[in-house]
C-alpha cells in the first residue's frame, strides 16, 4: 500500500469499471449501481490532463491512508494538510512537501485554490466540517460516519440537497468489485429470495492507538467516548448495514438491541459488545454482532437466500442445495500446491464427518485473486473500495458531478446505527422515526 | 495453474488441474472440454428423455434404430468389452445378448422387450479416454483430472512431486485410509459399496447384488478400461479375475475388504 506506483490507482479504477462492465453488460451494471456511471472509462478521457487540487483535513492513520491513496491518482494533486495534532501533520507533511500546512481548517477553506477536501477527523467533527467546506464551495469527501448525531446527519442531508458541490462519504463497499458482483448475483435471483441478513465484526483488542501523554487520551482515543463517538455501531457497523440495505433494496423499519462493556472496562464509555436486531417490513431480519474481545468469527456480511448463500466479505458464495456435498479432492490438491505441499488426494471416498454445520460447496464471487478484509486492521484494508471511491472523488472534483446515491447510502446507514445505539440505551424497540425519513428510502 | 470445474455433469463433477501451460492455451483447451463434456452427457445420459440413448431405449424393442458414428462405436466397443469380461461388464446390466447391433446400417435392435442400455459403468471412462487424448494432443506435460471422485487421470506429476498421489479413504470409516496410490501418466477408477449407497453394483447373469462391504481400485494407461474393469473386478469370482487380469493390460489391481 505504501509505496504505490503512480499509475496504479488510476489505472485499477479504469480496469476495474472496465472488468466491471465485460462481466455483466456494461448499461445493466450501471443501472444498479448508478454511483459508477461517472466513472467510465470514456469520462476518464475527458479529465485527463487535468488535475483536482485536494486539501486534507485530519492526517492521522486513517488520513494518511487515503494520502497514500490520493498520491498515486494521477488526476489529482494534494496542495493543503490541516491537522491541530503537530505530529500526524508533521508526518503528512513528510508526505506531500509542497502542501501547505494549516493548523485551523476553517483558515483552509478560505484558500481558493483548493477543489475539494477530505476529512478524515473523529465522527463528532464530521457535521461541522462537511457543512463548513460546502459552505466554503468545496467539495467534500468525508469519512464515515456520516455524523455523531441523528440531527446532524439531517442537516448534512438538507445541506447536500442545496449545494451543487459534491459530497462523497466513504461507503468504500459500493465500490469493492466484489460486493458488487455478488449484488447482482443476488438481485439476478442466484441465491433465491432474501429471508434473513447476518452481519458481525469480531476483533480482540482494546481498540485504543498509544498515548504519547495521558492528557492526550480523549483527543486520540476519541473512539471510545460518546462525546465523539458511536462505538462500535457507528465505526463498524455503518459499512454493514448498507451492505445489509443494498441487498434487500429496502430499509429496515425497527430495531432493537443490547449493548454492554463486557470486557475491556477501562473507562470507556461505548460497548465493546453489541447484539441487535433491525426488521423489514416483510419480516426478514438483519441480525448484527460486534464483540472486540473474540476474534473467532472475523468479520463476515452474509446474505442469506432461500435457495443460497451470499458471503459478501469472503467473496463467497453457496447455495442449499449442495450442503454436504462431497467436497473434491481438487480442491484439497490446490490448496496443498498453494502451500507447496506434495501430499496425496483422497479419492472415491465419502466425505461424511460428525459435524453440526453441514458443508457447503463454496464458489468464489470473482475470479482470479481478490482481496479478502480480515477486519482486524484498524486503519483500512487493502483493495476493499476505499482507492477506487477516493480517485472517483477526485474525478468528480474535476468534473462537479454529483455521485449518485453516495450521499443517500450514507445517510441511512449512520440513521441505522443511531437508532440502533438508542435502542441499545432506551432498552426498547425503534421505530424508524418519520422526521428523518428521505424520499430516497424504501421501507415497504 | 489452471483450475476448470464443471459441477453438474455426467450426473457428477469434474474438475481439471492443469499446470506449466498459459491461461490462453489453458482455456482453449478448457473450452475443448466443456464441450465435449456436454455433448457426451447430452448424448449418453438415459435420465434425459432427449438423449440419443433415451431414443434407443424408447425404441430398440420395437423397430431397428439407426445411431450416430459416435454411438455406434461406443456400442461396438461395449459389444467387445463384454465378450472380454465372459459377460461380466453389461451395459444391459441383464442379458447383452438380447441386444443387435447391425454392422451394415449401424443400427441397434432389443429382441427383448424390457431391454435398456446403461452407460453409468461406461460414460465417465469414455470421456476421460477422450479427454486424455485432447491433453496429450495440446501437448499438457502436467495435469491432473477428477471425474466425480472415482475416476482419476494423471499426466506427469505434481509440481512438487514426482508423481500425482492419490489416496483412497475407507468409506466405512473415513479417518483411515486404505491405501495410497502414485500416479504418472495412468488413470484410475475405484468401485464400492459405502454406508450410504450400497446395492447399486449387480451381478448380470445371476442378478445377485454384491453387498460386501469392499472397495476395488484399477489403474491402467487406458481411463475406459479402468472405469469398466473397477466394476466388474467388484462382481468377479477368484477363477474370473485371473481371467480377467491376464485379458487386459492392467497396471494394477487392488481390492479392499472391509
Amino acid at each position: 500500500m505504501l509505496n504505490k506506483k503512480p499509475k496504479q490507482v488510476d489505472t485499477s479504477l479504469r480496469q476495474f469499471i472496465k472488468d466491471l462492465g465485460y462481466i455483466s453488460g456494461g448499461a445493466a451494471l450501471l443501472a444498479t449501481t448508478p454511483w459508477l456511471q461517472s466513472f467510465t472509462p470514456d469520462k476518464a478521457k475527458e479529465i485527463k490532463s487535468e488535475k483536482a487540487r485536494i486539501g486534507f483535513i485530519g492526517t492521522g492513520s486513517r488520513g494518511q491512508y487515503s494520502i497514500h491513496a490520493v498520491l498515486a491518482i494521477p488526476h489529482a494533486e494534494i496542495i493543503a494538510l490541516c491537522d491541530n495534532y503537530a505530529p500526524n501533520l508533521q508526518t503528512a507533511s513528510e508526505l506531500c512537501p509542497k502542501a501547505k500546512t494549516y493548523t485551523d481548517y476553517r483558515k483552509m477553506l478560505e484558500s481558493s485554490d483548493i477543489d475539494g477536501v477530505i476529512i478524515s477527523t473523529p465522527l463528532y467533527l464530521h457535521a461541522p466540517m462537511t457543512l463548513d467546506a460546502l459552505a466554503a464551495g468545496k467539495h467534500v469527501y468525508c469519512e464515515k460516519a456520516m455524523a455523531l448525531t441523528m440531527d446532524q446527519c439531517k442537516s448534512v442531508y438538507d445541506a447536500y440537497q442545496n449545494t451543487d458541490k459534491v459530497l462523497y462519504f466513504c461507503m468504500q463497499r459500493m465500490f469493492d468489485e466484489k460486493y458488487i458482483k455478488g449484488m447482482q448475483m443476488i438481485h439476478s435471483g442466484l441465491i433465491g429470495d432474501i429471508v434473513g441478513e447476518r452481519c458481525h465484526w469480531f476483533r480482540n483488542n482494546d481498540w485504543r492507538r498509544p498515548l504519547p501523554s495521558p492528557a492526550l487520551e480523549r483527543q486520540i482515543n476519541w473512539r471510545l467516548y460518546r462525546e465523539y463517538s458511536g462505538g462500535l455501531m457507528t465505526e463498524l457497523a455503518s459499512h454493514q448495514l448498507e451492505v445489509c440495505c443494498w441487498a434487500m433494496q429496502k430499509v429496515p423499519e425497527s430495531v432493537i438491541g443490547v449493548g454492554d462493556i463486557v470486557n475491556w472496562k477501562d473507562g470507556r464509555e461505548v460497548y465493546d459488545s453489541v447484539n441487535l436486531v433491525y426488521r423489514y417490513n416483510n419480516g426478514v431480519k438483519i441480525n448484527y454482532e460486534s464483540l472486540i474481545s473474540n476474534k473467532f468469527n472475523g468479520m463476515e456480511d452474509q446474505i442469506l437466500g432461500n435457495k443460497g448463500t451470499m458471503n459478501l466479505a469472503t467473496g463467497i458464495y453457496c447455495f442449499e442445495e449442495e450442503a454436504n456435498v462431497k467436497k473434491s479432492g481438487i480442491e484439497q490438491l490446490i490448496n496443498q500446491i498453494g502451500n507447496k505441499i506434495y501430499a496425496s488426494v483422497p479419492a472415491a471416498g465419502p466425505s461424511w464427518r460428525p459435524e453440526t454445520k453441514e458443508k457447503f460447496t463454496p464458489y468464489n464471487i470473482l475470479e482470479g485473486e481478490f482481496q479478502v478484509n480480515d477486519g482486524l486492521s484498524m486503519v483500512g484494508a487493502l483493495k476493499d473500495g476505499s482507492d477506487e471511491i477516493l480517485s472517483s472523488f477526485c474525478q468528480a472534483c474535476i468534473t462537479g458531478e454529483k455521485g449518485k446515491n453516495i450521499v443517500e447510502e450514507a445517510y441511512l446507514a449512520t440513521m441505522l446505527c443511531h437508532l440502533g445505539n438508542q435502542s441499545i440505551s432506551e432498552q426498547k424497540k425503534i421505530t424508524f422515526p418519520e422526521e428523518y425519513k428521505i424520499p430516497y428510502m424504501k421501507f415497504s | 495453474m489452471f483450475h476448470g470445474s464443471l459441477i453438474n455433469i455426467m450426473g457428477t463433477r469434474f474438475d481439471i488441474l492443469i499446470t506449466g501451460k498459459s491461461k490462453p492455451e489453458s482455456d482453449s483447451l478448457w473450452d475443448k472440454i466443456v464441450s465435449e463434456l456436454w455433448q457426451l452427457d447430452k448424448k449418453l445420459n438415459r435420465f434425459d428423455p432427449s438423449s440419443e440413448l433415451s431414443r434407443i431405449n424408447q425404441n430398440a424393442s420395437i423397430k431397428s434404430i439407426s445411431v450416430t458414428p459416435e454411438m455406434w462405436s461406443i456400442l461396438d466397443s461395449c459389444k467387445q468389452y463384454n465378450r472380454q469380461t465372459f459377460g461380466l461388464f453389461d451395459i444391459t446390466l441383464k442379458d447383452f445378448s438380447k441386444v443387435i447391433l447391425s454392422e451394415s446400417d449401424k443400427s441397434i435392435f432389443f429382441t427383448q422387450p424390457d431391454i435398456t442400455l446403461d452407460l453409468g459403468g461406461y460414460a465417465k471412462g469414455y470421456a476421460l479416454k477422450k479427454i486424455n487424448q485432447y491433453l496429450i494432443n495440446a501437448q499438457v506435460q502436467n495435469c491432473f483430472v477428477d471425474f466425480g471422485n472415482s475416476s482419476i487421470l494423471c499426466i506427469g506429476h505434481h509440481p512438487y512431486g514426482d508423481s500425482w498421489k492419490v489416496s483412497i479413504p475407507n468409506p466405512f470409516n473415513p479417518s483411515e485410509n486404505l491405501d495410497e496410490i502414485s500416479l504418472k501418466d495412468e488413470a484410475m477408477s475405484v468401485s464400492g459399496n459405502t454406508p450410504t449407497y450400497s446395492g447399486h453394483i449387480v451381478r448380470p447373469d445371476s442378478k445377485e447384488v454384491v453387498i460386501e462391504r469392499k472397495v476395488t481400485s484399477i489403474t491402467s494407461s487406458d481411463p475406459l478400461e479402468a472405469e469398466i474393469l473397477s466394476t466388474t473386478f467388484m462382481i468377479a469370482n477368484e477363477e474370473e479375475k485371473k481371467r480377467l487380469s491376464e485379458n487386459f493390460e492392467i497396471k494394477s489391481f487392488t481390492e479392499y475388504c472391509l
